[in-house]
């Protein structure tokens, strides 16, 4: 009986980064644990339905980062993205096209971002971080341009619809955003688990090299991941969108950072090649409380910013320290043989 | 028939003489003479925005309009970039001083990009005047909205809703942009003033970098932990303490600023109590009277003339 407890057990704690993503969700319940004896409203059905809605999109972008970071990339243009997606999205449907056509339009402009990323990265060789620094500037100035650079008009009493699908409305329970977030999870971790394409985006991220000497191909594969990033992102805008009944073109202002540190928080390594997506639902999760959290505790912003600087960087070095132990440990089994 | 001889070159020589004579002349009476009009005709005032598109700044030309023909004797022109650029409005004054401006009314895109285009200006004898926003150019006067005035202005609307609901204590809770606007930072502090010495407490401050899906997620958590009160210091805010208490349904009092579609909208369903509108009309308007006076020798005060915010409420609309 107790070996067949034992053995699931010992298949997680076989997976690659696994501790990291264990310790972070210790981390994470001690943090609810925190904040619900300061303000027992934390816990409060109300609360905890807005928080799952809170965390939903960074949850979301953090998915398309997590992607880039596992090939070994950077994605910068997911904040200019997302803001490119509400500005599109909100713009045509106020000269009155039908939703579900602006949010096709605006799935399509997204993408083209996603795979200029993946082709200036792959195929042109551009420094990852050099390239999406580039397609941020250029999407937060389509951003600005959709409108003639102003914030839209309300997006109208006939996009409720779409404020209701993505936002307001609700399904079993739970906000339709929160559902959004688990379905694209539930496809993306599938897809990178479960496929040859999941296993050749950690395998371009491990060593490139060996990877495409073994047939992997390059340019698709990290296109790919690019594109899962825009996607995403590109959602995290229309939730934008149907959440303020508007346009504005700050909309996902930095997000690309916090979709870093929810993929870092959650053990993905931003030197590729290593990372779990169940990480950054906790990576998001700690990223989501911590906002929701502080706010109620009474926090000054800036110490906010320093408590959550403080914890990106003691996850990473974490995971530094965690790598170099393993490789110690590696050394040392190689020299005794 | 004459033969050409020397002294007939000499005459052309002189009579080339003449001719320059008759040409300075000339140019000096037609000088004298534009002055003449100058004197009779009054003057030139352009009025340059950051662009032609915005509602706000078709306001500044209305209030402007207005003014110049209440006063006669006035050529007004309004000059402004299709859309918001340093090195079109730049062209702008340029365009004003070389069609011969006698003053300038100025919507500065930033405080610094146009001061080079300013000192030639003024140093053609331009008078300059800031309309909404001032470069860092000394000028006759600046109207502008006092954001610190109608902070508070927004602060004793709620505060008179509260009371008027007999709710004399409670939470209050304040979204802006960023710590860094200066015009956010005065609405805020404003705010804050209208509330010393009363019963609410004024929460810590949330910044949503003018996101309104930011907004409407600290103005959730705001409800959740039980404010009566929500403030917007600008549109984004505003449209986002809108959409959280249109969601949570409850008797929060929510009040913003700026006055755009969305928000009036709002105002209209009754989630918003009500926004505070900047006045462009007077700005155009003050400011074309200041120039007049300016232009006829007069010495203008104050440096700084607030234009005030209008409240709009569901009655008002």
């Amino acid at each position: 009986m107790l070996s067949v407890m034992k053995r699931p057990l010992k298949r997680i704690l076989a997976i690659r980064g696994i501790a990291q993503v264990l310790t972070v969700t210790i981390g994470l319940i001690i943090l609810c644990i925190v904040f619900g004896i300061m303000n027992p409203i934390f816990f409060s059905s109300r609360n905890v339905a807005n928080l799952l809605r809170q965390i939903a999109p960074i949850l979301l972008i953090g998915i398309g980062q997590s992607y880039v970071l596992i090939t070994g990339n950077i994605d910068l243009s997911i904040g200019s993205v997302v803001g490119m997606s509400t500005m599109i999205s909100a713009t045509l449907m106020t000269k009155g096209m039908a939703p579900s056509a602006a949010v096709f339009i605006t799935i399509i402009c997204c993408l083209a971002v996603g795979l200029s990323n993946g082709l200036l990265v792959s195929f042109a060789k551009l420094p990852p971080f050099i390239a999406t620094l580039g397609t941020m500037t250029i999407a937060r100035g389509i951003a600005q341009i959709a409108n003639n650079n102003y914030n839209t008009d309300s997006i109208g009493e006939a996009a409720q619809g779409f404020r209701d699908f993505f936002y307001y409305g609700k399904t079993l329970g739970l906000y339709n955003t929160i559902w959004i977030a688990i379905l694209l999870w539930l496809i993306f971790n599938f897809l990178l688990t479960r496929t040859k394409s999941g296993r050749h985006i950690y395998a371009i991220g491990s060593n490139a090299e060996a990877a495409r000497l073994s047939g992997v191909n390059l340019v698709s594969t990290t296109t790919k991941a690019y594109l899962v990033s825009a996607f995403v992102s590109c959602i995290v805008g229309l939730v934008t969108t149907a959440t303020s009944g508007m346009g504005t073109m700050d909309a996902g202002n930095s997000y690309e950072l916090y979709a870093v540190a929810a993929s870092v928080i959650g053990g993905v390594s931003t030197l590729g090649g290593q990372g779990l997506l169940f990480g950054t639902v906790i990576g998001a999760s700690i990223w989501g409380v911590l906002q929701n959290g502080l706010q109620f505790a009474g926090a000054p912003v800036a110490i906010r910013n320093i408590v959550i600087g403080v914890i990106v960087v003691v996850s990473v070095l974490l995971d530094v320290i965690v790598r170099s132990k393993n490789v110690a440990k590696k050394k040392k089994s190689a020299s005794s043989m | 028939m004459k033969t050409i001889t020397e002294s007939d070159v000499d005459k052309g020589v002189i009579s080339m003489k003449k001719l320059s004579l008759v040409l300075l002349v000339l140019l000096v009476v037609s000088a004298m003479f534009a002055q003449g009009t100058k004197e009779s005709s009054d003057y030139k005032v352009y009025l340059i925005t950051m662009d032609q598109m915005d509602q706000h700044w078709v306001n500044v030309d209305k209030g402007a309009q207005k003014a110049a023909s209440e006063l006669g004797g006035i050529e007004y022109k309004w000059l402004a970039p299709d859309v918001k650029d340093d090195a079109k409005q730049i062209e702008c004054i340029n365009n004003a001083v070389a069609g011969g401006a006698d003053a300038i009314l100025l919507a500065a895109n930033g405080p610094n990009a146009v001061t080079a285009a300013l000192k030639e200006a003024a140093g053609a004898g331009v008078i300059i005047i800031y309309v909404d926003s001032a470069a860092n150019f000394p000028a006759v006067q600046t109207l502008a909205t006092d954001n610190t005035a109608a902070g508070t202005t927004a602060g004793k609307e709620m505060l008179k809703e509260l009371t008027a609901k007999g709710v004399k204590s409670g939470k209050i809770g304040v979204i802006s942009v960023n710590s860094a606007t200066a015009s956010t930072v005065a609405r805020e502090a404003g705010f804050r003033k209208a509330f010393e010495g009363t019963g609410f407490t004024i929460l810590e401050t949330q910044y949503c970098d003018g996101d309104a899906a930011r907004s409407k997620d600290m103005s959730a958590n705001f409800i959740t932990q039980g404010v009566v009160g929500l403030f917007g210091a600008n549109e984004g805010s505003t449209v986002g303490v809108g959409n959280a208490i249109a969601e949570a349904g409850k008797s929060v009092i929510g009040v913003g600023f700026d006055k755009s579609d969305m928000i009036l909208s709002l105002i209209k369903n009754g989630y918003l109590l009500a926004t505070m509108a900047q006045n462009p009309d007077v700005m155009g308007y003050e400011g074309m009277k200041t120039a007049y006076k300016a232009l006829k020798g007069e010495k203008i005060s104050p440096e700084y003339f607030d234009t005030g915010v209008s409240v709009l409420t569901k009655a008002s609309l």
